[in-house]
């Protein structure tokens, strides 16, 4: 036993058929699972000229070997496709318990291929998989599915992953929800389930998941949970949930508000994480096996549901210069049912509202229109009105509209909650994101707003370019390994080794933990390099060079690009085009 | 000299969330500090680690700008001021 359940599925659904697979050791060593394993087969598997919602595309979802064993916050999984919206090699993660059950039911992965002539599901159940009908499912919410599939199935322990209305619809930043509430948020991952008519993937089963050294295993679980108790960030997320962001990030004047074009929102305090605390919270909650639980279930005049999330409470909030929390959370809610990515619908309400405004697009949408941005979530996810436009995301919106400066995006996924103006290294880990606009491919706040692991300067562009690589790496290891990110506040890269090393068996210490992240993360750049990206995306919209900060301390601030890219490349063994070169490609393996 | 103090998460289990307090010339972030933890019961465990040693990734703004970046908890206040304390705290 080595923390893998050892099987992956292959699903074809043009042939409708399932074939069972032994996990390859050599994927192992080299991706570890999750993201490693998600990237690695769908760069293999899929021409880089396909459209991505073609039935060529493929869809990989991977837990990693520390998902389910027991570790605190062991619990997620990955989404692996080609982004319908950026174009990219895309992973989106999720937590929840999805994970931990696809393991139970005998799976570290699945790939699906082809495309299903009638709405399907598929169903992981105890070392077996079949594909189902699904076409009685086709058209419900991400709730009432998950319900149907567990009333189908008279099992109330199988958990569902699924895709909502907007998934179907193609809606170009559809999300996967699992458990009615965790999202594999980003990049359309859900758009491309429902262009393969696949609703939903199942999971259930009682089989072991034992790691290589369970003694030496549990000597380090103890000593990471110490580590993550004692933590005062961790607290902190239990507490307030991770809206305690809005308003330290409002108060360093970062905040992007109306859609980027100011950077700090005077009613901060009424969206914030102290509010929700004292306002809708009910209970925190946590996925499988978290000791943090900084998710957060509301209730509120006869509504119930998760979050909001910092991300979204900012971008249907301050964003769309909306200080109603209950409109964000009833839009956070919108987005779940539907399944839609709860940055992308509303950075692109956004991008409409400004437009809207200064006489572009003809809306009667505007700038804290709370019930207005309601009604626009609910077109977007079904396409109505301006709603299919919008569907398209903000950067093909705003270009159709002649305007593609309005859309706050890179590589045409949007933004999330930070001005990368007043925050450096922030910028350039966004900027060079493999999979697009960006916050959790390499968390550069934590240093330069958060001050952990250590305080540095946020406006300063030396050195950065050093620690945006680390960053991306350690990260692109993280996912790969199954455990949350927001582990890394209390951990380092000897605590990630260590369990890995005692889960799986296989040695590895932190340079080789660094170095499998850097497979991964290369593997994504020459994938996306083969789609035609380059330099020229590896940048944020014109407004964040040019026009600088008006208000707080980073008056006067723009991002630095030219002060931070060549040296980025450098560092990381690519060319002044930002190709990796020969010789990083054969250090890594990827020759 | 008037300055408005803005304190968040955490703090605010011991301490209001907003005030102005007055200073003399010559005050500084540690001034502050001093008598806000002599003011509220429990503030000065949350913040310091020793005396005169903020706890990790505790954060003091001042005007937005973090004090780290400044003179630290020498910084000098300046009438009009508005400092933000900001106990651990993440998301994402």
């Amino acid at each position: 036993m080595d923390g893998y359940a050892g099987k992956m599925v292959y699903a074809d659904l043009s042939a409708r058929k399932v074939t069972i697979k032994p996990t390859p050791m050599e994927l192992k060593k080299q991706y570890l699972g999750g993201r490693g394993f998600g990237i690695r087969l769908l760069t293999d598997m899929v021409d880089p000229k396909i459209d991505p919602l073609s039935d060529k595309n493929v869809v990989v979802y991977a837990a990693g070997p520390l998902t389910g064993t027991g570790i605190p916050l062991g619990s997620r999984y990955e989404v692996s496709t080609i982004s319908p919206l950026t174009g990219t090699a895309m992973s989106a993660n999720s937590g929840g318990v999805f994970g931990w059950k696809m393991k139970k039911a005998g799976f570290d992965a699945v790939v699906v291929t082809g495309k299903a002539k009638k709405p399907v599901y598929l169903l992981l159940d105890n070392g077996k998989a079949e594909l189902r009908d699904a076409a009685h499912l086709w058209g419900k919410t991400t709730g009432q599915t998950t319900d149907a599939i567990m009333e189908e199935l008279k099992d109330d322990k199988v958990r569902v992953s699924c895709i909502g209305p907007a998934g179907e619809k193609l809606v170009l930043f559809a999300c996967i929800i699992n458990e009615k509430a965790r999202a594999a948020g980003r990049g359309g991952v859900g758009a491309v389930m429902g262009s393969k008519n696949l609703k939903a993937i199942a999971a259930r089963g009682d089989l072991p998941i034992k790691a290589a050294d369970e003694a030496q295993l549990n000597v380090v679980k103890d000593r990471v949970r110490k580590k993550i108790e004692e933590n005062g960030i961790e607290k902190a997320l239990h507490n307030y949930g991770t809206a305690v962001l809005i308003n330290i990030i409002n108060e360093n004047y970062v905040l992007p508000t109306r859609n980027f074009q100011t950077a700090h929102f005077p009613n901060a305090e009424k969206v914030s994480g102290e509010t929700i605390a004292k306002t809708i919270l009910k209970k925190p909650k946590g996925c499988f096996a978290c000791i943090v639980q900084c998710g957060r279930v509301h209730e509120f005049d006869g509504e119930s549901g998760e979050g909001p999330e910092y991300e979204p409470d900012w971008a249907f909030g301050p964003d769309c210069g909306i200080d109603d929390l209950k409109a964000v959370a009833r839009a956070n809610n919108i987005c779940n049912e539907y399944g839609l990515d709860a940055i992308s619908a509303p950075a692109t309400i956004a991008c409409l509202m400004e437009m809207a405004e200064k006489g572009y697009v003809k809306h009667p949408i505007r700038f804290g229109d709370a019930k207005g941005m309601l009604k626009l979530v609910e077109q977007i996810a079904k396409r109505e009105d301006i709603g299919n436009e919008l569907a398209e995301g903000s950067f093909r919106f705003a270009t159709k509209y002649g305007h593609p400066e309005f859309s706050m995006s890179s590589k045409k996924q949007e933004l999330p909650a930070y001005d990368p103006r007043g925050i450096q290294g922030y910028g350039l880990a966004t900027a060079t994101s493999v999979r697009g606009g960006d916050h959790v491919y390499g968390y550069m706040i934590s240093p330069e707003v958060l001050g952990a692991p250590e305080k540095l300067d946020p406006y300063v562009t030396k050195g950065k370019p050093q620690w945006v690589k680390t960053f991306q790496d350690l990260t692109a290891s993280i996912d790969a390994s199954g455990m949350c990110l927001f582990s890394s506040f209390a951990l380092d890269a000897q605590d990630y080794a260590d369990l890995l090393t005692a889960t799986t068996g296989m040695k590895i210490d932190p340079a080789e933990l660094l170095k499998i992240g850097e497979r991964i993360w290369n593997l994504q750049k020459l994938y996306n390099i083969k789609r035609g990206l380059g330099r020229k995306d590896d940048t944020l919209p014109a407004r964040l060079l040019n026009e600088p900060l008006k208000e707080g301390a980073p008056t006067g601030q723009v991002w630095k690009r030219d002060e931070m890219l060549d040296e980025y490349y450098t560092l990381r063994g690519w060319d002044a085009e930002g190709t990796p070169t020969k010789e990083k490609r054969k250090e890594l393996g990827l020759a | 000299m008037k300055v408005h103090v803005k304190a968040f998460a955490t703090f605010r289990e011991v301490m209001d969330s907003q005030f102005d307090m007055d200073f003399p010339k010559g005050a500084t972030i540690h001034t502050l500090l001093a008598e806000l933890t002599g003011k509220f019961e429990g503030l000065g465990e949350l913040m310091f680690a020793a005396p005169g040693t903020l706890r990790d990734f505790v954060n003091i703004l001042k005007n937005g700008r973090n004090v780290h970046f400044l003179a630290g908890l020498d910084t000098p206040l300046d009438d009009g001021d508005v400092i933000a304390l900001f106990p651990p705290v993440a998301g994402g």
